[in-house]
């Protein structure tokens, strides 16, 4: 540290000369603004140091040059020292005391190296020597880079170093196995360098050993000659020119022309911060600050154009890292800046920010009058900003913990970046920009398309009070459904088909949302989406996912029970559901995940306020189950005969639940399914719709009432299927009114469930009109006749065997394809190849009961996720 | 029953000519007030060339206004045009009727554009004057003319656009003259044309684009078109005489249903009509021409789409078959059967066929009914059936005597029941059933394992073998 300070300390004259060489292309009276006075220095200090770090950063650009010229990096050679000084320059900056000129710091820098060379040559340790001797060359030929003149001290050393060498290379002539072998290579190559800097140098060195002094006093006035006025901007030094400086400020700042020269500075600074960006060592946040001010004092449009342009992408460079999220106050500011430059851009039709413009001069200032057309296009991409700013709103809220009141503070937010979305919405709607117009919708679509109607109408409500509105807002479509509805329509004409995709899906989801279950259901078919989306990306398989769910969830709550079966079935035969919906990251059981893996996981995870409530959809799965399954189950008994388990996971739940041995009060969600699940087969229809009505999660349904009403009905039905099947061979009649007032149905709904079990052969008995009972046609089955009846179902089963073995051996060949059912055997062929196409992927082989679409669902993350492994491996 | 009429979601898919004799219906039934179908009758014939037509209707309207000046500047410019196309139509109509030229021309249209160019220096903007001077006929309503005229543009035109519409125009020519038979044909090949237009770009779009795609999409435009056929269809399919079970083969077809499912749910109701008037009764004896295995199932299948878009239309119709096959409740299949047959009566297409759908209906619910039920009261199944007790015991006796449920259903008239008693399916029967195929099945496969090689003959051995044996436990039991 004290070192630092005293070089600082030594080079001060040296540092004025840096400031002059940046004002050099300036006229002198330019250069004047810059010279401070306290009352202004607030403004001043800022503006003098950004010029300052304009000057640091050309000179690290010239660094990057320079070290692509040498194949050694820097940073290799002086690790240690670049990191210290970079803080300790940082605290200055921030302090606002002091700034060092690059010069100066170059300067401090090769007298350290300087330095260590002299300590290397006491110890003798000439691989250091060499070390240090590389990177001072490099800082010369750096120096050469911006044309400055070769430093004295520098020649002082390689004079030295000469002399020191040959008397080093002399000694080890005369006392041999003094020295190490690297050492002595060290050496050597110490030799080579020296003479070839003689050699480049050789004029400068003639010149300073003739007369040292004067060199050095050749070279300040070399360097003081191309700034006349020294001194004048630099405040830290706090000369007397500053009071001087300060009488004719006022003036000027006042007057016509300082509009120009600030204006004039602001490309300036907005060039040098905008070749700070990436560098290693720049401060994220003084940028910030700098680019700030200068938006203050930004006047003309185009100006302000820029300098938004810039603080935006600025700000969202403050946080580099992939895994945090920006603070939320820096968003909350790059939200209102977009607000700001979309503002501005929208009330200046003849300013247009585009991606691609022809090339023009960053340094001057642009008006619609200068420009060919009328219209000053400036580089830059509004677009992506919001994209951006939607995107970190997301990840903030993916790091935030949602049970937290930040959670709901930051939640507050969406507002805010909805009303940005339309309003950006409105600005390429008035610029018919096509492109980024589907983007922006489909950010908007995506802020609500989940949403119920009341939580819309608050986003909605921000836009209504905007100065500019889109063409499509709740207000002119009249309802939630109009506006999405119009939104999806847009999206539909645009030519990109994943926007078309997802605008589908949104569309369909909402439709589910609002359980309007055969819309959504129709729109799905006909998409024809669930053939095409394992092409999808990652977010887009996830999104299908949620939809299918929710349209589940819909057919649910609508009072479809086998719709909604069939649909969860699938993802909840995968055992995977927290993974397939981007709600959790699954436990594997077998199988560790690598740690970027798990980033990608969860990356893709959803915010919490969007999630789908796993066990409110488990719930819906494990009734309609047990209202499918259970009747099922008992028609099997009565039958003998083992048909397919329709629901998987079900049943190894009963089957669980069977194997326990004692039965305590229901707990979870899952005892109470059981427990209702036995009572109905047992017939307890009432016990069973109590422990159904108990669940707690129903209350997390909007229509939680109206669904325990609609799942007593079922109960009540599918109670008395379960009866019939289960009771039937102890019955000869049944008397329907006994029937109807066991499970408390009007007696026509019996009539009409017995008369659909007759019909469909469910049930072998008819109806007796007169005396209003049900006469069962038992028939009794001897021991020989049903074994007569198991053999022929095992040979026919054998039969199909053979020839699906022969279709396995011959392959397609058509052997036999003229059978009748040639049909049925492609489709067999189709199946061995989808399992055989299951059993590659590395976990197929735990899931095999899921086919079709269940497939579907495990390939969807299963084949993501398989590749990601592939190539950790 | 207003709110049951189709006319009005009928309409705006038909021809302006073809909704002539639906609104002349109109005026029949009455559902609505006379004068106000008299306006809009007036309407639609203003749009046409159909001059003395809209004026008789003006007067009828408006009998103390004077006829609009319009009317007679349209006659006199409608009068030049006719003979301008009329000679424009005659030059080519000259040329293709010379015998010598009938012959000449051939299958390939290109070659005959070329000979009648050669020729006899006809070109393609002459040909189109045979379709433009059709067409004019059409719209003052000489379709007998416009269909011949169509016909030959059809013959020698090679623009597709321009065939198809004068697929369409020859298509109405014929419904509006009553030529069912031609019309019949015209119909077929007409929907071989919309089926076969665009076969490419279906499957493209299906794997691709996957939404509701821009309105330039061909497959949009061909739903429209099926749409209209549907439409159009119903005139020939209620008036042919093997229209009904042509229509079923039609519509029940998958493209065919999908479109009606997408854009005009409303002709469920023909489908469901249609269903049940071809379904068997014991006094339509006309199985002489055999029935396809579509229509021999319609009643279910029907069943099923009805179900499934029960969300989307339902009507009397439609309601009969839901409450009679998948809710099973007689009740209100009786009451809805009650409503259907007005529906029935009032509907232009199904009018005529009000005694066989009645007849047919009755079948459906009295063969279900017997299904289920092992003994029934007469009285309550003629209630049922909408029948007076005295007649509809002779109904029913009447249905016992001539189908198969003849065998197993016996009156008691002392008590006034029918007994059904219909003995379960014996054991062996279903062993019969189970190992029928397998034989063959076996042969199929020694055949294949034959011709592939000697390699897989064992799996061939063992599987015989097996079959062999089954067959004794079948026939001791």
């Amino acid at each position: 540290m004290s070192r630092f300070f005293k070089q600082a300390g030594d080079s001060d004259s040296d540092s004025d000369e840096s400031e002059e060489l940046m004002s050099s292309g300036d006229e002198a009276p330019q250069a004047k603004p810059s010279g401070s006075k306290p009352a202004m220095s607030r403004f001043l200090r800022t503006a003098g140091s950004d010029s300052d770090s304009s000057d640091s950063d050309s000179d690290s650009d010239e660094d990057s040059d320079s070290d692509s010229d040498i194949p050694k990096p820097k940073k290799t050679g002086l690790p240690l020292r670049s990191d210290s000084e970079e803080s300790e320059s940082e605290e200055e900056d921030r302090q606002g005391i002091r700034i060092i000129s690059a010069q100066e710091r170059r300067l401090a820098e090769m007298e350290g190296t300087g330095k260590a060379i002299e300590n290397g040559l006491k110890i003798n340790d000439w691989v250091s020597i060499s070390n240090e001797f590389d990177k001072l060359a490099r800082m010369i030929q750096r120096q050469h880079n911006v044309s400055e003149p070769i430093p004295p001290f520098y020649l002082k050393t390689l004079i030295s170093l000469e002399t020191s060498v040959a008397s080093a290379i002399a000694k080890e002539k005369e006392a041999k196995k003094k020295m190490n072998a690297t050492n002595a290579k060290a050496l050597n190559s110490m030799k080579q360098k020296v003479r070839k800097a003689f050699r480049e140098h050789a004029e400068d060195i003639v010149k300073y050993q003739a007369d040292p002094e004067k060199f050095e006093r050749e070279y300040t006035a070399l360097i003081t000659r191309d700034a006349p006025t020294t001194g004048a901007a630099k405040t830290t030094n706090g000369d007397a020119i500053d009071v001087d400086g300060n009488e004719d400020f006022r003036p000027v700042g006042r007057g016509g022309r300082s509009v120009a020269l600030t204006a004039e500075g602001i490309f300036k600074s907005l060039k040098s911060v905008q070749e700070a960006r990436g560098k290693k060592n720049t401060d994220r946040g003084e940028q910030i600050r700098i680019l700030e001010k200068l938006l203050e004092l930004a006047t003309t449009t185009y100006q302000r154009i820029r300098v938004l342009l810039a603080l935006i992408s600025s700000r969202f460079d403050y946080n580099s890292s992939a895994s945090s999220y920006m603070p939320t106050e820096l968003w909350i500011s790059a939200q209102n800046e977009v607000d700001q430059l979309v503002a501005v851009v929208a009330s200046n039709p003849a300013y247009i920010v585009q991606e691609l413009t022809e090339d023009y001069d960053e340094l001057v200032e642009r008006s619609p009058a200068t420009e060919k057309d009328g219209i000053v296009r400036i580089r830059g991409s509004i677009i992506s900003f919001i994209d951006r700013l939607d995107d970190e709103f997301t990840k903030s809220l993916q790091n935030i913990d949602p049970h937290g009141t930040e959670y709901v503070d930051r939640l507050k937010d969406e507002k805010t970046l909805y009303s940005t979305v339309c309003r950006a919405q409105a600005f390429y709607e008035q610029t018919k920009q096509d492109d980024p117009l589907s983007r922006v919708v489909m950010r908007r679509l995506e802020h609500i398309y989940s949403k119920p109607d009341a939580v819309v109408q608050a986003l909605e409500s921000s836009t209504e009070s905007a100065d500019i509105k889109p063409s499509i807002t709740l207000a002119s479509k009249g309802s939630t459904t109009g506006l999405i509805h119009s939104l999806c329509v847009h999206l539909y004409r645009t030519g990109n088909s994943l926007h078309r995709t997802r605008a589908m899906l949104s569309h369909i989801y909402h439709y589910a949302l609002i359980n309007d279950f055969h819309t959504a259901r129709d729109m799905l078919l006909m998409s024809h989406l669930q053939e095409s989306i394992h092409s999808a990306d990652v977010a887009t398989q996830i999104l299908y996912n949620r939809t299918v769910v929710q349209l589940g969830l819909s057919a649910f709550r609508s009072g479809m029970i086998k719709e909604a079966q069939s649909t969860l079935l699938d993802i909840f035969t995968t055992q995977r559901v927290k993974e397939l919906l981007a709600q959790g990251v699954h436990q594997q059981r077998y199988q560790v995940l690598t740690p970027e893996q798990e980033k990608a996981e969860k990356q893709r995870q959803l915010p919490f306020h969007m999630h789908i409530n796993t066990e409110l959809l488990e719930a819906a799965f494990l009734v309609s189950s047990m209202l499918v399954e259970i009747p099922l189950l008992a028609s099997i008994d009565s039958e003998e005969l083992k048909r397919k388990a329709i629901s998987k996971p079900f049943r190894r739940l009963l089957d669980f639940a069977d194997r326990q041995v004692f039965t305590g009060p229901p707990e979870s969600t899952r005892d109470h399914i059981m427990q209702a699940s036995k009572a109905l087969q047992d017939g307890e229809w009432e016990r069973c719709r109590d422990l159904v009505q108990s669940i707690k999660i129903w209350s997390l349904m909007p229509e939680a009432a109206s669904v325990k009403e609609m799942l007593a009905k079922r109960i009540q039905e599918q109670g008395l299927r379960t009866y019939l099947f289960t009771y039937a061979p102890h019955y000869n009649t049944l008397s329907l009114s006994l029937l109807a007032q066991t499970f408390s149905l009007p007696l026509r709904s019996v009539t009409s469930i017995v008369s659909k079990m007759i019909w469909s052969e469910e049930l072998a008995a008819s109806l007796d009109q007169s005396s209003g009972c049900i006469v069962f046609h038992r028939m009794e089955v001897t021991r020989q006749q049903q074994l007569a009846l198991i053999i022929a179902e095992k040979v026919s089963a054998m039969a199909e065997q053979n020839e699906k073995a022969l279709d396995a051996k011959l392959g397609t060949s058509g052997g036999w394809g003229d059978r009748a059912d040639g049909k049925t055997g492609e489709k067999r062929g189709e199946q061995v190849q989808e399992r055989r196409g299951r059993g590659d992927r590395t976990r197929g082989g735990s899931r095999g009961g899921a086919r079709g679409r269940g497939a579907r669902f495990a390939q969807g993350l299963g084949n993501q996720m398989g590749h990601t492994s592939q190539r950790a491996g | 029953m207003a709110e049951y009429d189709l006319s009005k979601t009928l309409i705006p898919y038909l021809d302006r000519h073809l909704s002539f004799p639906l609104l002349a219906h109109l005026v029949e039934t009455g559902v609505f007030p006379a004068d106000e179908v008299q306006v809009a009758q007036y309407e639609l014939a203003k749009g046409t060339n159909m001059f003395d037509y809209a004026v008789s209707l003006f007067q009828q309207i408006y009998p103390n206004q004077e006829v609009p000046k319009e009317f007679e500047e349209k006659r006199v410019n409608a009068v030049s045009t006719h003979e301008r196309l009329e000679h424009e139509a005659q030059a080519v109509l000259d040329v293709i009727t010379i015998p010598d030229v009938a012959q000449a021309l051939r299958q390939d249209k290109n070659q005959n554009l070329q000979y009648l160019k050669d020729n006899f220096n006809l070109t393609l903007e002459q040909i189109t004057a045979l379709y433009n001077f059709g067409k004019f006929q059409y719209s003052y309503g000489n379709y007998s003319g416009a269909a011949d005229y169509l016909y030959h543009f059809r013959v020698l035109s090679t623009d597709p656009d321009l065939t198809i519409s004068a697929h369409w125009g020859k298509l109405a020519s014929d419904i509006l003259t009553g030529k069912w038979e031609v019309a019949l044909e015209e119909l077929n090949s007409l929907r071989e044309a919309i089926d076969s237009r665009t076969p490419a770009p279906f499957a493209s779009v299906s794997s691709s684009a996957n939404n509701n795609t821009p309105a330039v999409d061909p497959a949009l435009s061909q739903l429209h078109s099926r749409t209209w056929l549907v439409h159009w269809s119903l005139f020939v399919y209620f008036n042919h005489d093997q229209g009904r079970a042509l229509l079923l083969e039609t519509f029940l077809s998958p493209a065919y249903l999908n479109t009606i499912q997408t854009s005009c749910p409303w002709i469920l109701r023909y489908v469901a009509a249609a269903a049940i008037i071809t379904s068997p009764t014991p006094t339509s004896k006309s199985s002489s021409v055999p029935q396809s295995s579509r229509v021999k199932n319609a009643v279910r299948e029907v069943v099923k789409v009805i179900q499934m878009e029960n969300y989307q239309y339902e009507d009397p119709v439609t309601a009969f078959l839901m409450q009679l096959h998948v809710e099973f409740d007689f009740e209100s299949a009786q009451k809805e059967l009650q409503k259907a047959e007005k529906v029935v009566l009032d509907d232009f297409f199904l009018g005529q066929f009000h005694d066989e759908f009645l007849e047919s209906a009755r079948c459906l619910v009295s063969e279900a009914y017997c299904r289920i039920h092992q003994r029934i009261d007469i009285g309550d199944l003629s209630d049922r059936l909408n029948l007076p007790r005295a007649e509809g015991e002779k109904w029913i006796v009447n249905l016992i005597r001539e189908t198969r449920m003849g065998q197993d259903a016996k009156i008691d008239l002392e008590k006034n029941l029918i007994q059904i008693s219909r003995p379960p399916q014996p054991v062996y029967q279903s062993v019969i059933e189970k190992t029928r195929g397998l034989a063959i099945r076996t042969q199929a496969l020694g055949a294949a394992i034959a011709r592939s090689g000697a390699a897989a003959a064992q799996a061939n051995v063992s599987t015989s073998v097996q079959v062999q044996s089954v067959e004794p436990v079948a026939a001791v039991v």
